[in-house]
This record gives structure tokens, C-alpha cells and sequence, in this order.
């Protein structure tokens, strides 16, 4: 299955990784599109960097998942 | 072309500037002095975080001999930064409007007719500062509540960099043992002999002048135009000798900001030095960094995967340490083929002295603790650590996906060579022990930071009626040797002697643009260039010498040593001079030029080359004390075709000595934003009674990509030497620190912890 | 208050208006335009502006102007005969004992009183007799080799004459 960034639409296999993607770019447009989820771009990047495991990302992963229902539908 | 067939190259000849530097001749910046030159001196912030309120600079202006007083209002107030395309990421003021963010920023700088003066006037500026809370630890800035250092940046989140390939979180599931561990990289600060400083004189024709003590004239002729708003043509930027730089001289600094904008009011020239205290508070310093790393291995020992977090301690600017940040997570792979990896990098700020480029950029730090933890794996798995690090090895012509392609790499035999020497070095005595790093460094960097769209090298070559070549290069020697290296390429080029060529070199108004000494860069990447100049010049001579011979259309014509001869029979040729003076007379009386430049394509994010080596210290660790003797170096490297022997052990030997000095004795204190050990007394750079016997293993490679196969050397040894005497002290008296620097309190703290805990017979003091 | 003072500077002798604080590098350096002798901590930390005074090693930039008057001064300038180099400068260069060469003034006259006192030193006491001078550049290793070459090239010359 693959998921799509409801930004730019690159698709990866793994919602992780579409989180990964979307903070590792950090532009203007992905900042704009985490803070509309209701939760804090700058927050999560500091809990990936201060907590074990993968705590930032993996709440944005969550969310990624649940967008793709919304947006242009789940691809492959 | 085999090594036997180069007359200059390779050779063991004297640096091109020795007489000057071994007479006292050679002149610094701090040595020029202009007829009715004015002394500077700038105000720097004794808070570390606090808002100006007021400046009332009136009593200082009234000093007689004072000139001028500029704070920032008298600037355009443009923010200053190397990564000119990143707007937020230039964040520096240097002289400070509304905030200060560290003891030691500016915020006021003045001209009087002499020092003292200027020194008094310093005194009798008065600021109204209105303290804030600040931040020192970078764990602490990240928390919520905490004080605001740049308002665009959220909880001192500054940068953030990733790198990855593979799926680390998959291998790990795969993998038969897994290691988590955490370090702590200290900070350095870059101890050069020479302050910073800058002479700049502003013309009534527009025109400013600046001589200063820099790494790279063009950066400083770049940036003084973005912050003076000068065109580029109008500031012509002199680099006489420099006194030392080791990343510290490369962005632009207060002493040259604050006298061209004095100058610039005056019309007068004047010229500030910065004293020892401001060199080790107010300039930069090597990044201060914390890491977790996960690391999975094999039974066997194949490494599989490597996961690295680093969170680093940026200080108040950004300056270059985003790049810091993601060559540190770079090479915490290196010098090893993993599958999988994955690194997060987190920059912060802080309210202290801001950390950027340090000889080793990020790779010194990345490799104390990926080769720790690589004998700590060993360990782990029964496995020696030279065996494991042979079978891990990066090899030629291996692809690091989305980042690198290495071409040359004779790490292999570097291991070996080590692994010999250690098994011939035999039984050690009590308290010894030996430890090995294996590294590798870049032979400059692909980073267009400054966005120029210039080549990154070039070079000009003019060869006159006399066979004397000028040689026009903007490469910017700083102690290297790289005015001599380039010189020996492009005599070897031209087939002439080296005292043929005259070096023209340091002033951005006569020598073609570069981008200067930074990320071992200028052999390469310069070397290539000069060459590509020689080689043109060179053509135009062949062209006439071919009328003159007539050589067999099969037959090539080389020059060597002054004479032009057909390559296949060297017998056959006539003298250079010779066909020089027919050349120039061919061409209408024009002198021959020959111009080159380089900049890399399809190399990847990093670099256009790498070189490898293997570092083994062995140690004597006092168990009374904790106090770690170096008792000897020995490093197996290759760096390509060497071109200049001399500079390049003299770089080797240098590196190690200032790796050692970090790992053991060198560490910026600092206590709420004040440096503790700001002078050469408390700050402990190592004496020549500390350095030990240093042995250097050359192992042979060619860099496809370098001048006659070139690359890196020098810059990159700064890299193992900490990791090589953490595994040594382990090694020596099996204590594990994983905190720098392995200082003797730490140490014997290590050892009576020991003690304490370890009731069974320590098979370490068995064995002592 | 400033007052004039007699040196004699590499064999020459120099009439200075001095002020009475002032240092003897400051003097070499700003009044008599010697720029040899380097100027880098002012603490009598590094020896960068090491001289020769009265025959031992002494920093500059400790010694009061005032101090030297009546003494016999050496400074880096003074080092070579003419155009031909002193040994130590010569094995400097071959030797490849200096990098950015700031330190190498202080370096050389530290290492001519050192073989001015024993022209045979071992080892240690070239690390000793330099440990007042800090480097940057070169680790030491080849400014060691550098005073071994030249002592063995001034024990040669000794014996040659």
C-alpha cells in the first residue's frame, strides 16, 4: 500500500516515512499543512528529538494515514 | 604516467614562502600599518541574552581622539550568513539592534587615533540593557516556556537536517545484536595564533580596501557587499599571510565588518585586532554536540544498520553550522557500507558563543562516537576490532545512495597496514594500551553556500618573454602550503622549474575568483584548475614548437624541465625559452595565457572525493591520577598522488596534535555564557614536551578526479585522533568514556567508579 | 610620563621615546617598525614575540621597554648574516618546521638560545627548551626536526673551523 504526502503527493510505503518526508523538507507549504492538523510543526520535531523512539513522527504519521481517506484516495 | 616521471611533483622541496616566513619578513594583517591610520575597537555585550534599551554613546564621542562612535542605527541593518539563499538562516547583525544573544556580541564600534584611546572610549559607552532569562543548554533551549533567542524560530529550533537510505527500523529486526549508546562531543576553540583582524580603507572615490586575516578573500569581498551595500567591483578584499584559521576565519567577522563601516564614515583607514579574549569569546568555536546511536550488527559481524540522533549546541548565529550538522550526520557512517542508515539532526540555539566550522567540520565529532561504538560492538561480539572494521570497510567505486560516490578508497590496506604495525608493536607494558579509528574526509565540499555562480576555482597562468610564469590563483593559502602545492602543479604542468613560477595570489582584484580554504578543498579543487591553466598556456607553446620540430604527425611534443621534446623520443627537442620567445612573437607580442577552472559535477551532495586512513594511538594512563600520556601516533593513510611531501606530513602531524588536544585537554568553559578559560594559560593547547612520536604509513591511490590523482590530506586527520584514544584508554585501564574530554578527573572518576562496582578481579589491573 | 630610552637592537642602537608601561614588543613593534617578533596573546602565554636579551629567550611582550635598556637585543630580524641564513632558518625551511609561520619568529629565537647554550641537545630538551612556545600548525614534530638538522649543521661547522 502506498501513502501519498498531501502536500507535494510522493508516495512511500509506510506512513513513518511520509512524516519523515514531510519534516525533513520543512518548506513553507508542508510547516503550513502539519499546523492545520491541529498540532504544532516546531512541537513534534522537538518531541522526535527528545523523546525515545519515534514520538514526533509518528503522531504526524497518524495523521498522514488518516488524510489519506480525504484527499485523492489511497494510490498502487 | 608513473611516479618516477614527474620532476616536481612529489618532490621534497622547500615552502615557496619560507625565506619570508623564516626571516621575519612574511607580513600579517596585524603587522600593516597605513599613514593616518585610526585604531578600532568594538563594545561587546557582557549579558548573554538582553534587550538594548539605550546606547548613549556622547561621553565616548567627547574623548579627545575619538572619531566616530557607529552602533547599529548608522548600518543598513542587514543580517549577515554564508547560506546567502537561505534569507532566515542569516540571522547575524554583528553590530546588534535590538537584542544581544551572547557575552561577547557587539554593539558598538569606534575609531581613535591611537589604542589606548580607543580602549578608554570603550568604557565611557553607556547601554541600557534590560537583562532576559537565557538559555545555555540545548536540551534545556528546546523546552517549552523557555526564552526566545530569534523570534522567527520557535523554541530555538534552528535547523533540522535528515539524511537517509535503506530502512533502518526493518534491519533492525533483522539484525543478531544491537548496541544503543549516547556521547557527548565537546566544544574547541580554534586557537590561532594570528587574531582575527582587518585594515580596511575607504578612498573618497568610493572605493574600500580591506587587508584581513581570512580563509577566503572572496567570501569577505562577498558578504561586506551584502552587509556595506558596495558593489562587489568597489571593495578590494587583501589577504596577506594569515596566522592560522582552522574554520574560524571564513564568515565574516566583527574586526572586518566593524572597520570597513568605520572607515566607510571617515574616509580614513582603520584597523582592528582582535585580543586573545575576544578570539577565544566573540568569534566561533567548534559545535559541542550529544548523540544517541543505535547500531545493529551480525553474529558475524556485518554491520547492518545505524541510526544517529544528534542534537547540537548552535550558540547565538547560525553561521555555518547547519552544514556542521549535516556533515556530522554524514559521516557518523563513514568509513563503513551500511545498508541502512538514518540521521536526525536538530540545531539549537542558544545564549552562547556561536558554533560553526572547525577543521573537521562535524566529522571529528561523528567519528568519536561511531568508532567508539564500533569497539564497543567488537567487544560485543568476540570479534577483533580490525577484523571487523576490514570487513565493513568502505571499498572503490561504492555508491552511498542519494549522497556519494566514492571513487578511490585504499582503506582496506590501511586497516592492514595498522593491524601489522600493532602486531609488531608486540606485548605492552602495565597501563598502556593501544586503540585504532578508521576515518575518512572529503576533498572539499559541493556546497554553493555562498551562491555564486562562479566556478569555485580558477586559475590564470601567464607565461612572459623570459620563461617566467606568473600564476594568478585566488586560492587562499592560510599555512597549508597550498601556494606551494599549487605552484609545484603548475610547474609540473609546464614542464618548467619551480622557481619559473611567481605566485600572485590574495587579492580579489587581480586573482580570479575561489572559494578559498575551507573543507580541504584547495588541492583538488584549485589543483585542477591551475592545472587546466597550465595545460592551455602549455598547448599554445606545443603549437609553435611543432612548426619548429616537425615531428611525425603520430609523435606527441611534452615539455620537461624546461625543454620541448617529442614525448616517444626525448632526445629530440630544443629549449623553452627558446620557443617561449617565438610563441609571444607569434601572437603579435601578446604574452601566452592559458586560464582553468573547476567546479564538480554529478559527485553527489558532499564532495568530489574522499581519502581514508586508519589511526592508532597507544596511551599510558596514570591509575593514580587519570592523567593519559600519549606515548605514540601512527597513522596509515592515502590521500591520492602526493604532491607536496612536506606540507602534507606537516598537515598529518599538525591535524592529530589538534585531535589530540580536544580529546584530552582542550575544552571551552563556560559558566552562564562566560568563557571560563579564556586565555592560552587555562586553555590547554598540547606543548611540544606532550606530542609523542608520530609515525606516517603512506598507502598508494589515485583519485580519478584529482590533479595527477590528488586529494584530500591534512584536514581530515583531525578526525580519528579522539575516537583512537577514547578505545586506547579503554584499551589501557577499561574505563569506557564516552563523555569528551577524556580528562584525567573524568578518568579516575571512571576508575574509582570501577572499582566501587566491580567486586570480581578486574582483568585489567590482573594483567598491570 | 614618556621618556627617551637607549636599545640596541640586532647590533644596532636605537633612540625610542617610550612611555613607562609600555612593552618591549610594542616598542619593537610600533615604534621601530620590527614586525618580525609576533604579537598574539600579550600574556606571556605563547611565545610568539620570544626574543633574545642579554643571551636568554625572554617574551617581549612582558619585559618593560625600560627593562632592556643597555641590553644586547636579538629579534628574528636580526637572525640571518646579510643574505645568508642562519642555520636554524635554513633547517626550518628544509625541515618544514613552520605552517602559517606566526609562531616561527618566537619559535627560531627560542631555539637559538636554546643551542646557544648546547649545541647538542637531545630530544627532550629541544621539547623543553620550545614548551614555552605554542603552535597550532604543526604538531612540533617538524620544528623538532628542525633544531636537531641545524645543531648537527652548527656541530659541523664548529668542528669545521
Amino acid at each position: 500500500m502506498y501513502l501519498k504526502c498531501p502536500v507535494c503527493k510522493k508516495e512511500w510505503n509506510a506512513s513513518l516515512k511520509v512524516a519523515r518526508h514531510i519534516f525533513g523538507n520543512g518548506d513553507k507549504a508542508h510547516r503550513a499543512w502539519v499546523n492545520s492538523q491541529g498540532v504544532s510543526f516546531t512541537d513534534l520535531l522537538i518531541r522526535q528529538a527528545t523523546g525515545s523512539g519515534n514520538q514526533g513522527f509518528m503522531v504526524l504519521a497518524k495523521i498522514v494515514e488518516s488524510s489519506q481517506d480525504g484527499t485523492s484516495g489511497v494510490a498502487g | 604516467m608513473s611516479k618516477s616521471n614527474y620532476s616536481v611533483i612529489g618532490k621534497r622541496v622547500g615552502n615557496v614562502d619560507g625565506v619570508e616566513k623564516v626571516t621575519g619578513g612574511a607580513k600579517y594583517t596585524v603587522d600593516m600599518v597605513l599613514p593616518n591610520m585610526l585604531h578600532g575597537k568594538i563594545l561587546r555585550s557582557p549579558h548573554p541574552h538582553a534587550r538594548i534599551l539605550n546606547i548613549d554613546t556622547r561621553r565616548a564621542e567627547q574623548l579627545p581622539g575619538v572619531k566616530i562612535v557607529l552602533t547599529a542605527k548608522d548600518t543598513l541593518g542587514r543580517k549577515n550568513g554564508i547560506w546567502r539563499n537561505f534569507r532566515d538562516l542569516c540571522d547575524e547583525e554583528i553590530l546588534c539592534r535590538e537584542k544581544v544573544r551572547y557575552v561577547g556580541d557587539a554593539v558598538a564600534a569606534l575609531a581613535a587615533t591611537d589604542l589606548e584611546t580607543a580602549e578608554k572610549a570603550l568604557d565611557l559607552i553607556d547601554v541600557e540593557y534590560e537583562l532576559l532569562p537565557a538559555a545555555f543548554d540545548p536540551l534545556d533551549a528546546l523546552h517549552d516556556g523557555m526564552p526566545h533567542i530569534h523570534e522567527d524560530f520557535e523554541r530555538n529550533m534552528n535547523v533540522y537536517r535528515q539524511i537517509e537510505w535503506g530502512d533502518v527500523e526493518e534491519a533492525f529486526s533483522q539484525c543478531d545484536h544491537i548496541r544503543e549508546d549516547t556521547f557527548y562531543c565537546s566544544s574547541q576553540a580554534h586557537g590561532c595564533l594570528e587574531p582575527h583582524c582587518a585594515l580596511a580603507s575607504f578612498s573618497h572615490d568610493g572605493k574600500l580596501t580591506v587587508w584581513t586575516s581570512t580563509q577566503s578573500a572572496y567570501y569577505t569581498q562577498l558578504l561586506l557587499s551584502d552587509m556595506t551595500g558596495l558593489r562587489e567591483g568597489d571593495i578590494k578584499v587583501i589577504k596577506p599571510h594569515v596566522g592560522g584559521g582552522f574554520g574560524s576565519k571564513l564568515s565574516l567577522d566583527s574586526a572586518q565588518y566593524c572597520a570597513a563601516l568605520l572607515s566607510m564614515k571617515l574616509t580614513r583607514p582603520v584597523k582592528i585586532v582582535l585580543t586573545r579574549a575576544e578570539e577565544f569569546g566573540a568569534t566561533k568555536r567548534r559545535t559541542a554536540i550529544h548523540y544517541k546511536v543505535k547500531l545493529g550488527a551480525m553474529k558475524d559481524g556485518t554491520l547492518v544498520a545505524r541510526k544517529v540522533q544528534a542534537i547540537t549546541e548552535g550558540g547565538a548565529y547560525t553561521a555555518m553550522g547547519g552544514t556542521a550538522l549535516y556533515l556530522t550526520g554524514f559521516f557518523s557512517s563513514f568509513p563503513y557500507k551500511f545498508d541502512h542508515y538514518q540521521y536526525d539532526g536538530f540545531r539549537v540555539y542558544t545564549n552562547n558563543e556561536t558554533a560553526s566550522a572547525c577543521r573537521g567540520f562535524g566529522a571529528p565529532q561523528a567519528n568519536f562516537v561511531s568508532e567508539s561504538q564500533i569497539d564497543m560492538m567488537a567487544e560485543d561480539l568476540g570479534i577483533d576490532p580490525i577484523e571487523l572494521r576490514i570487513k565493513n570497510a568502505i571499498t572503490p567505486n561504492h555508491e552511498i545512495p542519494g549522497q556519494a560516490t566514492i571513487r578511490s578508497c585504499e582503506l582496506r590496506q590501511c586497516l592492514e597496514a595498522i593491524d601489522k604495525w600493532i602486531k609488531e608493536r608486540g606485548p605492552l607494558p602495565p597501563n598502556h594500551g593501544i586503540g585504532v579509528s578508521a576515518y575518512g574526509f572529503m576533498s572539499g565540499g559541493i556546497f554553493n553556500w555562498i551562491d555564486t555562480p562562479y566556478a569555485f576555482s580558477s586559475a590564470l597562468v601567464k607565461i612572459n618573454v623570459d620563461g617566467k610564469v606568473d600564476l594568478f590563483i585566488g586560492a587562499n593559502e592560510i599555512g597549508q602550503g597550498s601556494n606551494t602545492t599549487l605552484s609545484m602543479i603548475c610547474a609540473e604542468e609546464l614542464g618548467v622549474r619551480l622557481e619559473d613560477i611567481t605566485l600572485h595570489t590574495g587579492d580579489t582584484s587581480v586573482c580570479p575568483v575561489d572559494l578559498g580554504a575551507w573543507g580541504s578543498r584547495q588541492t583538488l579543487m584549485s589543483g585542477n584548475a591551475v592545472k587546466m591553466a597550465a595545460l592551455e598556456a602549455k598547448k599554445q607553446l606545443l603549437e609553435v614548437a611543432f612548426h619548429t620540430l616537425k615531428p611525425n604527425v603520430v609523435y606527441d611534443l611534452d615539455i620537461k624541465d624546461r625543454r620541448v621534446h617529442l614525448a616517444e623520443r626525448p632526445r629530440r627537442g630544443i629549449s623553452y625559452f627558446d620557443v617561449v620567445k617565438d610563441a609571444i612573437r607569434g601572437k603579435e607580442g601578446q604574452a601566452i595565457i592559458g586560464r582553468g577552472h573547476y567546479t564538480p559535477h554529478g559527485k553527489g551532495m558532499i564532495s568530489p572525493a574522499y581519502s581514508f586512513g586508519v589511526q592508532a594511538v597507544e596511551v599510558k594512563v596514570d591509575r593514580q591520577t587519570g592523567k593519559v600520556e600519549l606515548k605514540k601516533i601512527v597513522t596509515a593513510h592515502e590521500c591520492g598522488q602526493v604532491i607536496n611531501p612536506i606540507g602534507l606530513e606537516g598537515q598529518v602531524e599538525g591535524a592529530s596534535v589538534m585531535a589530540a588536544g580536544w580529546a584530552l585537554t582542550e575544552e571551552l568553559k563556560s559558566r552562564n555564557g562566560k568563557i571560563l578559560n579564556g586565555d592560552f594559560r587555562d586553555y590547554k593547547m598540547l606543548l611540544a614536551e606532550d606530542v609523542p612520536e608520530m609515525i606516517l604509513i603512506e598507502v598508494d591511490s589515485y583519485e580519478p578526479e584529482g590533479p595527477y590523482g590528488a586529494k584530500e590530506a591534512g584536514e581530515g586527520l583531525t578526525v580519528p585522533g579522539a575516537g583512537a584514544i577514547a578505545n586506547a584508554v579503554y584499551n589501557a585501564v577499561g574505563v569506557r568514556i564516552t563523555q569528551m574530554p577524556l580528562s584525567a578527573e573524568k578518568i579516575l572518576q571512571a576508575l574509582e567508579e570501577k572499582k566501587r562496582t566491580q567486586k570480581e578481579v578486574d582483568p585489567f589491573e590482573a594483567v598491570a | 610620563m614618556e621618556r627617551i630610552i637607549s636599545l640596541r637592537v640586532n647590533k644596532e642602537d636605537y633612540k625610542v621615546m617610550v612611555r613607562p608601561g609600555e612593552s618591549l614588543l610594542d616598542v619593537l613593534r610600533n615604534r621601530l617598525g620590527m614586525t618580525g617578533t609576533k604579537e598574539c596573546c600579550n600574556e606571556g602565554d605563547c611565545g610568539a614575540c620570544t626574543v633574545i636579551m642579554g643571551g636568554r629567550a625572554v617574551n617581549a611582550c612582558l619585559v618593560l621597554a625600560v627593562e632592556a635598556e643597555g641590553e644586547e637585543i636579538l629579534t628574528v630580524e636580526g637572525l640571518a648574516r646579510g643574505s645568508a641564513l642562519h642555520p636554524l632558518q635554513e633547517a626550518f625551511i628544509k625541515c618544514g618546521g613552520f605552517q602559517c609561520g606566526f609562531c616561527t619568529p618566537g619559535m627560531l629565537m627560542s631555539a637559538k638560545a636554546l643551542l646557544d647554550e648546547n649545541i647538542d641537545p637531545t630530544e627532550d630538551e629541544i621539547r623543553r627548551g620550545i614548551s614555552g612556545n605554542l603552535c597550532r600548525c604543526t604538531g612540533y614534530v617538524k620544528i623538532i626536526d628542525s633544531i636537531k638538522e641545524a645543531a648537527s649543521v652548527m656541530r659541523q661547522g664548529e668542528s669545521d673551523e
